[in-house]
C-alpha cells in the first residue's frame, strides 16, 4: 500500500514537474488564414512582415520598441561614415556573424547582394525605395560601400531592418532562388524551422546570434483568422501574445483579462480620402473644399476610441521626420462647407462616388464619414467591394474618392512621394499610390529629396504638405494604432512603443518572468 | 455494372471539363490583380507588370486557357501563385483535415439522426415527437458559427476540457481533443437533416401494408421497425446523407475558421482572397471529383440496401 502511494505520488510529481519549468516556447496568433511569401524583400502583410522581423537583422537597426530613424543603432555594419554630400555610404560589417542554418558567415558581399536584391524589380516589392543607388561594392570581407546617384533623406533608414533593408544570406538565397520564402536564411535571433499550411510557423532560437544566444527556445507563430477564436485562445492560455481585433471595444474587453497587457503600438496607419482632382465635380477646389469643412476629425476619433486613435494632423502621419504637426487644415465649418457647395453650383447638394473595401475597420470609418458629408449636404455614394477588388479598382481611377489607410517609413519624403508626387499617379509605369492625380507639390518633394542641408530639407517638407492641404488632394482624417496583447509574464525586454515591421520585437531578449 | 461505371466516368469527365472552363475563366473576369496582392501596396506598376509576364498573367485569357489544358493534360495543375508550391500538394496537405471532419459529423449526424427519427416517427403526434421535430428545426437553422462560438465558451472556456486551436495531432488524445468540438458543431446539423429524412420517410413506411402484416402476424414490433421498416426507408436517408457530404465539405469553411483547422475550405477563402488562379482551379476539380465520387457512391449503396435496384 505504502508502496502504491509513493509510486502514484512520484507519478504526480512527475506529470506535475514541467508546470514549475520555465516557461520557453512562445506561441504567437496572427490575423490571417495562413502565411503568404516569408521573404523580407517581398512581405507586405502584417503578419508576415512580423514573423520575418525576429528572424533577420537590418546594417543598421532602430532600436527594438521605437520607430522613430533618431534611434538608429548598430546591427550588423559596426559602424559607418558618409561623405559630406551623403553620396557614398561605408559600413564596416561585424566579424563573424553566422547564418543561419550553417549558411556561412555573413560578410560585406552578402550585405551587398541584399541590398542589390531589394533594389530588383524582379525580386522585391520594395525597388522603388532603391532607385537612387548607383552602386554597391564588398570592398573585402568587411567594408560596404555604396555609392548614391544624390542624397536620400533618411538614407540609413533604407538598410535599416524594415522591408528591404533586412538582410539575406547570398548562398540561400541564390542557392534556393524563389523557394527562400520557404526557407529564409537570415543571421536573426530566431531562425525558420517549420511550417505547417494553415496552421503555423516555427521559430527556433538561433544559439549562434551575435548579441547572445535567446532566452526563449521556440516561437510558434498561428494563423488564426477569426477574431473572437484568437481572443478565445489568448483566454485560454493556448497563446502567449495576440494580434487584437483593430478597435476600442476590443481594448477595453480584454484589457479586462486577468495577467494580460494591451498595448497600443506606433505607427499609426493614417487614414485619409484622396480626392481626384482631375474630374468633375472634384476638379472644383471649392467642392473639395467643401468635404474638408465637413469632416469633423474630433468626432471622429471619439467615434474610434481615444486609447487606439488619434486625429491626423497633415495630410501625411504624425510624427515622421518632416511632418508639420501643425498643418493648416481646414477646421471643421459646417456652415462654410455648404456655403462653398453652393458658390460651386451645388446649393441642393452634391453626389459623390467611392469604391471602398468591406475591411471592417475602413468600412465603419468611411460609413461615419458618410454620416458627417450628408450633414453638409453631400451625398456620399458607397459601392462596397471586397478588399482585393478595391485594390484592382482604385487603380484604374475607377473611384473618384479613395479611402486609404497606410503607414510609412517615418520620413515625410516617402509618403509625400508615393501619394502626392505626380510621378505616382495611378495608371503611369512608375504608380504607386497618387489616387489624387496630385501635381502641386512635386518641385519640392523633388527638392528636398536630393537636399542636403536638413533646415532646407524640411522647410521643403513644410511647403508641400501646406501646398497639398491647400489644394485639398487629400482630406486627412485620423491615425489608427496597431493594437497587440501579451501575458503580463512575457518580458519582450524593451519598452514597446512601436514597430516599423508592425509586431512587437521579439529578440534574444525576450523571456518569460518564472 | 461495369458498362454502368464506365458511363459515369464518362459523365464525370464531361463534368469536369465544363467546371473547370467555367471556373477559369469566373476567376479571371473578377476584378483583383493577383500580381499587386502579392507585391503590395507600395510596389512600383512596373514591379507589379514585370510580375504579372513572370505569372503569365500578361497573356490573352485564350492563351492562358490552352497553356493550362495542355499542363492539366499532362497532369501538372500549376503552381499556388503565393507560395509557388504545386497546386496538387498543397490541396493534399490539408484535404485528410477535411475528409477527417467531413467523416466523423457524418457519423455524429447518422448515430443521432436515425434513431431520433425513427423515434418520433413511432411516437407521431406525441410530446417526444415535438421535442425531436422542433430541436432538429433548430437545428437547421441555427447559424453554425453561432453554435461553434458557444460549444468553445463552454467547453473551451467555462469548462476547459478541449482546446480552442482544434488542430492537435500526434496523439489520439490529442486527435479527440481536436476532432470533438467541430466534429459537434457540424455532426449536429447533419443529424437535423437527417432526423427529419428518417422521420418522414418511416412514416410512409409504416402506413405500408406489410408493416401492418408483420404486426398481424406476430412478429415483434422492435423487428417490425429495425428490420423491416427501417430498410425500406433507408434510400431516401442514403440519398440526403449523399448529398449532405457535399454541403458538409462546403460548409465545413466555417467550421475550419472558428476551430482554427487546417482544410480546404479555409484554402479556398484564402485563394480568393489573394486571386491565385491556379490554386483555384485545382481545388474546382478536387471538388468536383468528390462530389461526383460520393454521388457514384450513393448510387452503388442503393444497390446494396435494396437488391431490387440494378445498375444499368
Amino acid at each position: 500500500m505504502k508502496k502504491l502511494v509513493i509510486a502514484i505520488l512520484s507519478a504526480a510529481v512527475l506529470v506535475a514537474l514541467p508546470a514549475f519549468a520555465q516557461k520557453k516556447t512562445l506561441v504567437v496568433g496572427s490575423g490571417t488564414a495562413d502565411a503568404g511569401k516569408l521573404d523580407p524583400h517581398i512581405a507586405s502583410t502584417t503578419p508576415d512582415k512580423g514573423v520575418l522581423s525576429w528572424m533577420f537583422n537590418g546594417l543598421v537597426r532602430i532600436r527594438p520598441g521605437k520607430i522613430s530613424p533618431e534611434f538608429i543603432e548598430p546591427d550588423l555594419a559596426e559602424s559607418w561614415t558618409s561623405n559630406p554630400a551623403g553620396t557614398e555610404w561605408t559600413f564596416k560589417i561585424r566579424p563573424g556573424v553566422q547564418c543561419h542554418h550553417g549558411y556561412g558567415e555573413f560578410t560585406a558581399d552578402d550585405a551587398a547582394f541584399s541590398i542589390q536584391r531589394a533594389a530588383n524589380k524582379a525580386t522585391s516589392s520594395y525597388s522603388n525605395d532603391y532607385s537612387a543607388i548607383d552602386k554597391v561594392e564588398a570592398q573585402g570581407k568587411s567594408t560596404l560601400k555604396i555609392t548614391l546617384k544624390n542624397p536620400v533623406a533618411g538614407f540609413l533608414g533604407y538598410v535599416a531592418n524594415v522591408n528591404g533593408g533586412n538582410m539575406v544570406c547570398k548562398k540561400a538565397a541564390v542557392e534556393m532562388g524563389e523557394n527562400f520564402a520557404k526557407k529564409p536564411i537570415g543571421t536573426g535571433p530566431f531562425m525558420f524551422a517549420e511550417y505547417q499550411p494553415q496552421q503555423f510557423v516555427k521559430l527556433v532560437a538561433n544559439k549562434q546570434y551575435f548579441r547572445g544566444a535567446p532566452a526563449l527556445d521556440e516561437i510558434t507563430f498561428r494563423y488564426i483568422p477569426a477574431d473572437s477564436s484568437r481572443d478565445l485562445a489568448f483566454q485560454s492560455g493556448e497563446l502567449d501574445m495576440i494580434y487584437g481585433k483593430q478597435d476600442q471595444t476590443w481594448v477595453d474587453r480584454t484589457s479586462k483579462l486577468p495577467g494580460v497587457k494591451v498595448v497600443a503600438m506606433e505607427p499609426g496607419e493614417l487614414s485619409e480620402l484622396y480626392l481626384n482632382i482631375t474630374v468633375k465635380p472634384l476638379d472644383d477646389i471649392r467642392v473639395r473644399q467643401a468635404i474638408a469643412y465637413a469632416i469633423d476629425r474630433k468626432a471622429i476619433v471619439q467615434f474610434k476610441g481615444a486609447g487606439t486613435s488619434r486625429e491626423a494632423v497633415s495630410v501625411i502621419p504624425s510624427g515622421y521626420l518632416g511632418t508639420d504637426q501643425k498643418a493648416p487644415l481646414y477646421p471643421y465649418d459646417l456652415a462654410k462647407a455648404k456655403a462653398l457647395l453652393a458658390e460651386a453650383g451645388y446649393p441642393n447638394g452634391i453626389t459623390i462616388k467611392t469604391i471602398h473595401t468591406t475591411l471592417t475597420g475602413m468600412q465603419t470609418l468611411i460609413e461615419a464619414v458618410q454620416a458627417q458629408l450628408k450633414k453638409a449636404g453631400i451625398n456620399l455614394d458607397i459601392e462596397l467591394v471586397e478588399h482585393a477588388t478595391f485594390h484592382a479598382q482604385i487603380r484604374k481611377d475607377l473611384s473618384p474618392l479613395v479611402h486609404y489607410q497606410a503607414a510609412r517609413f517615418p520620413v515625410a519624403d516617402v509618403y509625400l512621394t508615393q501619394f502626392f508626387d505626380s510621378n505616382s499617379i495611378i495608371g503611369k509605369p512608375t504608380a504607386v499610390t497618387n489616387f489624387s492625380h496630385c501635381n502641386v507639390a512635386d518641385d519640392e518633394i523633388r527638392a528636398a529629396r536630393v537636399s542636403t542641408d536638413p533646415a532646407k530639407q524640411l522647410a521643403l517638407w513644410k511647403t508641400a504638405q501646406e501646398k497639398i492641404a491647400k489644394a485639398v488632394c487629400g482630406v486627412p482624417i485620423y491615425e489608427q494604432l496597431q493594437l497587440w496583447a501579451w501575458k503580463d509574464s512575457l518580458d519582450l525586454g524593451y519598452d514597446v512603443q512601436g514597430s516599423l515591421m508592425l509586431s512587437p520585437p521579439v529578440t534574444e531578449k525576450a523571456h518569460f518572468k518564472k | 455494372m461495369t458498362s454502368f461505371l464506365l458511363r459515369r466516368l464518362g459523365f464525370a469527365c464531361v463534368t469536369l471539363f465544363a467546371v473547370l472552363t467555367l471556373v477559369f475563366v469566373l476567376v479571371r473576369i473578377v476584378p483583383g490583380d493577383p500580381a499587386q496582392l502579392i507585391l503590395g501596396d507600395q510596389a512600383s506598376r512596373e514591379a507589379i507588370d514585370a510580375l504579372r509576364h513572370r505569372l503569365g498573367l500578361d497573356m490573352s485569357i485564350s492563351q492562358q486557357y490552352t497553356a493550362f489544358l495542355g499542363n492539366a493534360l499532362k497532369g501538372d495543375w500549376g503552381v499556388s501563385m503565393v507560395s509557388g508550391q504545386p497546386v496538387i500538394g498543397e490541396v493534399f496537405k490539408v484535404l485528410p483535415w477535411t475528409i477527417e471532419l467531413t467523416f466523423v459529423s457524418l457519423v455524429i449526424g447518422v448515430v443521432l439522426g436515425v434513431p431520433a427519427g425513427v423515434y418520433a416517427a413511432i411516437h407521431r403526434n406525441r410530446f417526444i415527437d415535438y421535442a425531436v421535430r422542433i430541436s432538429s428545426l433548430l437545428g437547421l437553422s441555427f447559424p453554425p458559427f453561432v453554435a461553434a462560438i458557444i460549444l468553445l465558451l463552454i467547453f473551451a472556456i467555462a469548462l476547459p476540457w478541449f482546446p480552442v486551436i482544434s488542430a492537435r495531432s500526434g496523439s489520439a488524445l490529442a486527435w479527440y481533443q481536436s476532432i470533438t468540438l467541430p466534429a459537434i458543431s457540424l455532426g449536429l446539423i447533419a443529424a437535423a437533416y437527417v432526423t427529419r429524412v428518417t422521420r418522414s420517410a418511416m412514416l410512409e413506411v409504416l402506413s405500408e401494408d406489410y408493416v401492418r402484416t408483420a404486426r398481424a402476424k406476430g412478429v415483434p414490433w422492435r423487428v417490425v421497425i429495425w428490420r423491416h421498416a427501417l430498410r425500406n426507408a433507408l434510400i431516401p436517408i442514403i440519398t440526403v446523407v449523399g448529398l449532405y457530404l457535399g454541403i458538409l465539405i462546403g460548409n465545413s469553411v466555417l467550421t475550419e475558421i472558428v476551430f482554427s483547422r487546417p482544410g480546404l475550405g479555409k484554402l479556398l477563402i484564402g485563394a480568393l482572397n489573394q486571386r491565385d488562379y491556379p490554386m483555384l482551379q485545382g481545388m474546382m476539380v478536387i471538388y468536383t471529383m468528390v462530389v461526383v465520387l460520393v454521388n457514384l457512391l450513393t448510387d452503388l449503396a442503393y444497390g446494396f440496401v435494396d437488391p431490387r435496384v440494378k445498375l444499368k
